[in-house]
C-alpha cells in the first residue's frame, strides 16, 4: 500500500519538466559536420564520471546544482558550488559524460520534494525530515540510506520498480534535452550516459554507460537499475539490446575495482567455475576501457601484488582496508581483483586458457564528483560530495559514505581526467577512441603522452613528423603488435608536462607477461628520466628526482625535472614465445597535495600521518603482444 | 430501520462532512470571535477531487467511500491546524517551513525565464555585446621548433638555432609529442597544448618567417607563422543553441536576483552581531 507513496508528486513535477523541454529544435544544434583529421592529431580531456543533483545520494550530500549548472561548468563558465563558493575551471574541459546514478535517477530529490504527508514510511518521513534540516541532516539521511541499500534494507516504498522507472524516464527525457542543448560538435561534446551501481553486499562493481548516440536513439531506452545480482550479464544484455534495436554504440566503463573486495577482476567466472571464452569475449567487447584512477582512490597498482614498484600504492591509503560500504573488511587476497596491473596479467593467463582475453581494456581517470563539478586539481579541488567542498574541517573528517571505518577525508585524491587521442571533438570521433583504447589516465594534471610500439623504431625516428611515423608503422596506445615482427619490439615513448604543471621526473615502462612456466609476472622499466647524465641508477634503480615543495606555502618549482622526456626503447628482455603489455607510466616532480592547498588557506594544524605532497602521475592504455 | 439507511447514506455525503467538520471547526474556536474569511474551510467538489485524483495516482485505484471520508477528514484537520499554526506563528521559528517557502518563491520567480523563448533581436544584441564570446577562435597556422626547458643554456642554443634557420639551414629541435606543422589551429587549441602565454606571444610574432625563441608552459620554441586568420564574426544560426542556453541561464538567475532584490525594498533588515 505505502508503496508509492512519492510518485504522485514526481510524476507531476517531471511530466511539468519534460512538457517544457519538447520545445527544444532540433534545427538549432546546427548540424554542424566537423572535419575528421587523418589520425589523432590532439588530446582532448574530458572526465566520464561526473553526477549532480539527479544522483540519488549527491543530491543528499545536498547537491543542488542540476546537469545544466555541471556543462556550464565543464564548458569554463563560472557557477556558484552548493556552498555557494564561486567556481570556474581554470581551463575547460573538451567533453563530458554526466554518469548519474540510474538507480533512483532523480529519487532523493523526489523524496525531498514530495509532501511529507504522502510520505507513510516512517523510515522515509525520518530521512525526509533529516534532509530538510539542512546540509549536515541531509548527510547524515544519505549515509543511513546508502548503509541500507548496502545491507538490501531500503524501505520497500524506495524500491517499487514500476514507480522508479515511471520517475527514471521522465528525468532522463529532461536530462537528454538538457546534455543536447550543451553538446556542440567541434568544440564541447557531451555525452549521454548513467551510472549502472552494481553492488554484492557492499563491494563495488560499479560501471559507467556511456552512448555514442543522440537522444533520437538513445531516447528510445532509459537508465535501468541493477539489481541484487552479483554479475554484469544485465547491463550487457540491455547494451546488446539496444545496439540491435537502434543500431547505435554503446559502452561501458568500470570502475573503483579498489573497493570491489576482489571482485571486479576476476580469475573466474563470477560466482565460480572457470571463465567461459564466451564471458570474456562479451566483457572485453563491451568494456574497452577502465577508470583506474578517481577521487575514490588510484587502483593501478598496489605494494602487496608490485613489491618491487616504489612508485605503487599511489592513493591507496583508506580505500585498501574494505568495501565501498565498509561492511567487508579486505584481506590480501583480494587485492589481485581489485588492481588494474594485476587484471592485465589476470587477462593474459585466462587468454592463454580460453583464447580470448577478458581484460583486454585500456586505462582512463575520471573524478567521480558528486558536486556537479568535474575538479582534479589539487588547486582547486571541490571535493567528492558538497559534504567536503572546501571548508577546514573536510581533510580531517571522519568521511561516513555509508559507515566507512578508517577513512578520512584527505585519503580523497583530486584526481583524475581523461585523455583522449581523437580525430575531432564530437561524440563519434571520441567514442571511437575509447572503443580503440587511445586514451590515458592522468590523475589530474594534463600532461601531453604519445606511445607507437612497432619492430622496427630506432632513436633517430624521434625527429621531424615522427608522429606519422608512429602510426605509419606501429601501433598506438591501446593497440595490438602485429606478430612476426624481427627482433624484440621497440616503442616510441614521448611526453610532455601540463603546459601549466609541474615538470616530468621519469617515464617507465610497466611490462606484464607470462613466463614459459605459466606464471604471470610483471616488471617496471625506467626507460627515461630528467637530468639522465646526474641521476645514474644504483642498485636497478634510478635515483629520485629530489623535492621543491613548500609545504607551508602550497608551491613547488619547476628547477628539478624536465618538461619533455621522450626516447625509443627496445624490450631488452623480449621472449617472442609469450604473450606480454606495456603500458607507460608518467611521474610529475612531488608537488602539493590539495589538502596542503587546504592546510594554508584554512590555516590548518594538521596530524603528522597526513601527506601533503605527492607524485602525480600518467597511465596509457597498454600495448600487447600475442605471439603468432 | 427506515430512518438508518438514509442516515448512513448522509454520512456518506461529502457535504455533510464539510458542514459537520465546519460546525466542529466553529466550535473548536469558538472562543475567538469567527473571521468567516479565514475561519471558513471549504472542501468542495475540486478540492475532493483533487484528493481523490492524488490517492488514484498514488495507489493506483480509487478510494472507497471510507477512504474519501478519511482523506476529507484528514485534510480538514489539515488546514484547520495549519492556520491555527500560522496564527501562532509557528511557521516562522520553523527552518523546514521557511526553506520550503523560500523554494516555492524562487521557483515562483524563475518560472517565467524557464520557459519564455528569446527572440532574434534579443539573441543577436547579445552576440554584439560580446562578439568574441560566439565568434569562432582565431586560426593560426604554423610551424615549431621545441627547444626544451627556458633556460640559459637554450636560450642561447634558440639564438645560434634561428640563425641558422634563417640562412635555410635545417634545425632538429628537442623531441615531443608536439606536431612540427599545424594547419588553421584555433587558439584554445594551442592554449590547451602549450598554455595561454604562447597564444598571446603567437599574436605578437610577425608571420613569414622564423622568429623566437618564444616561451610557453612547455619551454622554449622557435615558430615562423605561415598565416593568420581572425575570428569569424558569429552568425545567429550557427550560434543559436549557445547563445540561447546562455539567455536562460542569465534570464533565470537575473530574475531569481531581481525578484529577491524587490522583495527586499520592502524590508528593512537589521543586523546585530555578537560582540
Amino acid at each position: 500500500m505505502r508503496k508509492t507513496a512519492l510518485f504522485a508528486a514526481t510524476m507531476l513535477m517531471g511530466s511539468m519538466l519534460v512538457a517544457g523541454c519538447e520545445r527544444v529544435d532540433q534545427a538549432m544544434r546546427g548540424d554542424t559536420k566537423v572535419a575528421e583529421t587523418a589520425y589523432p592529431e590532439r588530446v582532448y580531456w574530458g572526465d566520464t564520471h561526473l553526477h549532480t543533483s539527479n544522483s540519488v545520494d549527491a543530491f543528499g550530500f545536498g547537491n543542488r546544482l542540476d546537469p545544466e549548472a555541471a556543462l556550464r561548468f565543464a564548458r569554463g563558465e563560472e557557477v556558484a558550488s552548493t556552498t555557494g563558493t564561486k567556481a570556474k575551471l581554470a581551463r575547460p574541459l573538451d567533453f563530458l559524460v554526466i554518469a548519474d546514478h540510474a538507480e533512483g535517477l532523480g529519487a532523493t530529490k523526489a523524496l525531498y520534494e514530495a509532501p511529507r504527508l504522502l510520505i507513510t514510511d516512517p523510515t522515509m518521513r525520518r530521512w525526509y525530515d533529516m534532509m530538510h534540516e539542512g546540509p549536515e541532516g541531509s548527510q547524515r539521511a544519505m549515509a543511513e540510506i546508502l548503509d541500507a541499500r548496502g545491507r538490501n534494507a531500503l524501505p520497500e516504498a524506495m524500491l517499487n520498480q514500476a514507480d522508479a522507472a515511471k520517475r527514471t524516464k521522465s528525468v532522463w527525457n529532461d536530462h537528454i534535452d538538457t546534455v543536447e542543448r550543451y553538446n556542440e560538435p567541434g568544440k564541447f561534446t557531451a555525452f549521454l550516459g548513467f551510472e549502472y551501481t552494481l553492488m554484492q553486499g557492499g563491494n563495488n562493481l560499479h560501471r559507467n554507460v556511456i552512448f555514442r548516440d543522440g537522444p533520437d536513439r538513445v531516447k528510445t531506452v532509459t537508465p535501468i537499475d541493477p539489481t541484487y545480482k552479483a554479475t554484469p550479464d544485465e547491463i550487457w544484455a540491455y547494451m546488446e539490446a539496444y545496439e540491435k534495436a537502434t543500431g547505435g554504440k554503446v559502452l561501458a566503463i568500470p570502475h573503483n575495482s579498489n573497493l570491489s573486495n576482489g571482485l571486479m577482476f576476476e580469475l573466474t567466472q563470477p560466482g565460480g567455475g572457470p571463465m567461459t571464452a564466451d564471458y570474456a569475449r562479451r566483457r572485453a567487447r563491451l568494456e574497452p576501457v577502465v577508470e583506474v584512477t578517481q577521487i575514490k582512490g588510484d587502483s593501478e597498482s598496489h605494494p602487496f601484488l608490485s613489491p618491487n614498484d616504489e612508485f605503487s600504492g599511489y592513493g591507496t591509503a583508506g580505500w585498501e582496508l574494505n568495501n565501498l560500504i565498509g561492511n567487508q573488511p579486505k584481506v590480501p587476497g583480494m587485492y589481485a581483483g581489485e588492481y588494474v596491473r594485476e587484471a592485465l596479467k589476470r587477462g593474459l593467463l585466462i587468454e592463454q586458457r580460453t583464447g580470448v582475453n577478458p581484460y583486454k581494456f585500456g586505462m582512463i581517470g575520471s573524478t567521480d564528483s558528486h558536486t556537479s563539478l568535474a575538479t582534479a586539481d589539487d588547486n582547486q579541488f571541490f571535493g567528492k560530495h558538497s559534504g567536503n567542498e572546501p571548508k577546514a574541517e573536510r581533510a580531517t573528517q571522519q568521511q561516513n559514505l555509508g559507515t566507512n571505518r578508517n577513512r578520512f577525508g584527505w585519503q580523497y585524491l583530486a584526481s583524475g581526467y581523461a585523455g583522449v587521442w581523437a580525430k575531432a571533438n564530437t561524440r563519434g570521433a571520441i567514442f571511437d577512441a575509447l572503443m580503440r583504447k587511445e586514451v590515458y589516465a592522468t590523475t589530474g594534471p594534463r600532461m601531453t603522452v604519445r606511445v607507437f610500439g612497432g619492430w622496427d623504431f630506432t632513436a633517430g625516428d624521434l625527429t621531424g613528423d615522427w608522429v606519422k611515423a608512429g602510426y605509419a608503422r606501429g601501433v598506438p596506445m591501446g593497440g595490438e603488435l602485429k606478430a612476426g615482427g624481427k627482433g624484440a619490439p621497440s616503442f616510441i615513448l614521448s611526453a610532455l608536462k601540463d603546459p601549466i604543471g609541474a615538470n616530468l621526473d621519469r617515464v617507465q615502462v610497466v611490462k606484464g607477461w607470462i613466463d614459459r612456466a605459466g606464471v604471470a609476472r610483471e616488471k617496471v622499466f625506467d626507460v627515461v628520466w630528467s637530468d639522465m647524465d646526474r641521476r645514474k641508477p644504483a642498485g636497478g634503480k634510478v635515483p629520485t628526482v629530489g623535492d621543491t615543495v613548500d609545504v607551508m606555502k602550497a608551491t613547488y618549482a619547476n628547477s628539478i625535472g624536465a618538461p619533455s622526456l621522450a626516447t625509443v626503447w627496445r624490450d631488452p628482455e623480449f621472449d617472442p614465445s609469450v604473450r606480454a603489455f606495456y603500458y607507460v607510466r608518467v611521474i610529475e616532480i612531488p608537488t602539493p597535495s590539495w589538502v596542503a592547498y587546504d592546510r594554508l588557506r584554512f590555516n590548518l594544524t594538521l596530524p603528522p600521518e597526513i601527506p601533503l605532497k605527492q607524485q602525480e602521475r600518467a597511465y596509457t592504455s597498454p600495448i600487447w603482444y600475442t605471439p603468432g | 430501520m427506515n430512518l438508518a439507511q438514509p442516515g448512513r447514506q448522509l454520512l456518506r455525503e461529502p457535504l455533510v462532512h464539510f458542514l459537520i467538520a465546519g460546525a466542529a471547526v466553529f466550535w473548536l474556536l469558538s472562543g475567538r470571535a469567527p473571521d468567516l474569511g479565514e475561519r471558513r474551510i471549504v472542501v468542495n467538489e475540486q478540492v475532493v477531487s483533487g484528493l481523490v485524483q492524488r490517492w488514484t495516482d498514488t495507489f493506483r485505484r480509487p478510494p472507497s467511500q471510507d477512504e474519501i471520508d478519511g482523506l476529507i477528514r484528514d485534510y480538514v484537520q489539515d488546514q484547520v491546524y495549519y492556520r491555527e499554526a500560522l496564527s501562532l506563528g509557528l511557521d516562522q521559528e520553523d527552518e523546514v517551513v521557511v526553506r520550503r517557502m523560500r523554494r516555492k518563491m524562487e521557483s515562483l520567480a524563475v518560472a517565467e525565464a524557464e520557459s519564455a523563448e528569446p527572440g532574434d533581436a534579443v539573441l543577436q544584441a547579445m552576440i554584439d555585446k560580446d562578439p568574441a564570446r560566439y565568434s569562432d577562435d582565431a586560426r593560426t597556422s604554423f610551424d615549431q621548433i621545441y627547444l626544451g626547458a627556458d633556460n640559459p643554456a637554450n636560450r642561447a642554443a634558440a639564438d645560434a638555432a634561428l640563425t641558422r634557420l634563417r640562412k635555410g639551414e635545417q634545425v632538429a629541435g628537442v623531441a615531443a609529442p608536439l606536431p612540427s606543422h599545424q594547419d588553421e589551429a584555433s587558439d584554445e587549441a594551442i592554449a590547451g597544448t602549450y598554455g595561454d602565454e604562447f597564444v598571446l606571444a603567437l599574436r605578437r610574432t610577425p608571420p613569414g618567417q622564423w622568429a623566437g625563441p618564444v616561451a610557453s608552459g612547455l619551454g622554449l620554441h622557435l615558430v615562423r607563422i605561415a598565416a593568420r586568420t581572425a575570428p569569424t564574426k558569429p552568425s545567429l544560426d550557427k550560434v543559436r543553441q549557445r547563445v540561447t542556453n546562455d539567455w536562460r541561464a542569465a534570464a533565470i538567475a537575473r530574475a531569481r536576483d531581481e525578484s529577491y532584490r524587490r522583495i527586499l525594498e520592502g524590508y528593512d533588515v537589521v543586523i546585530v552581531r555578537p560582540k
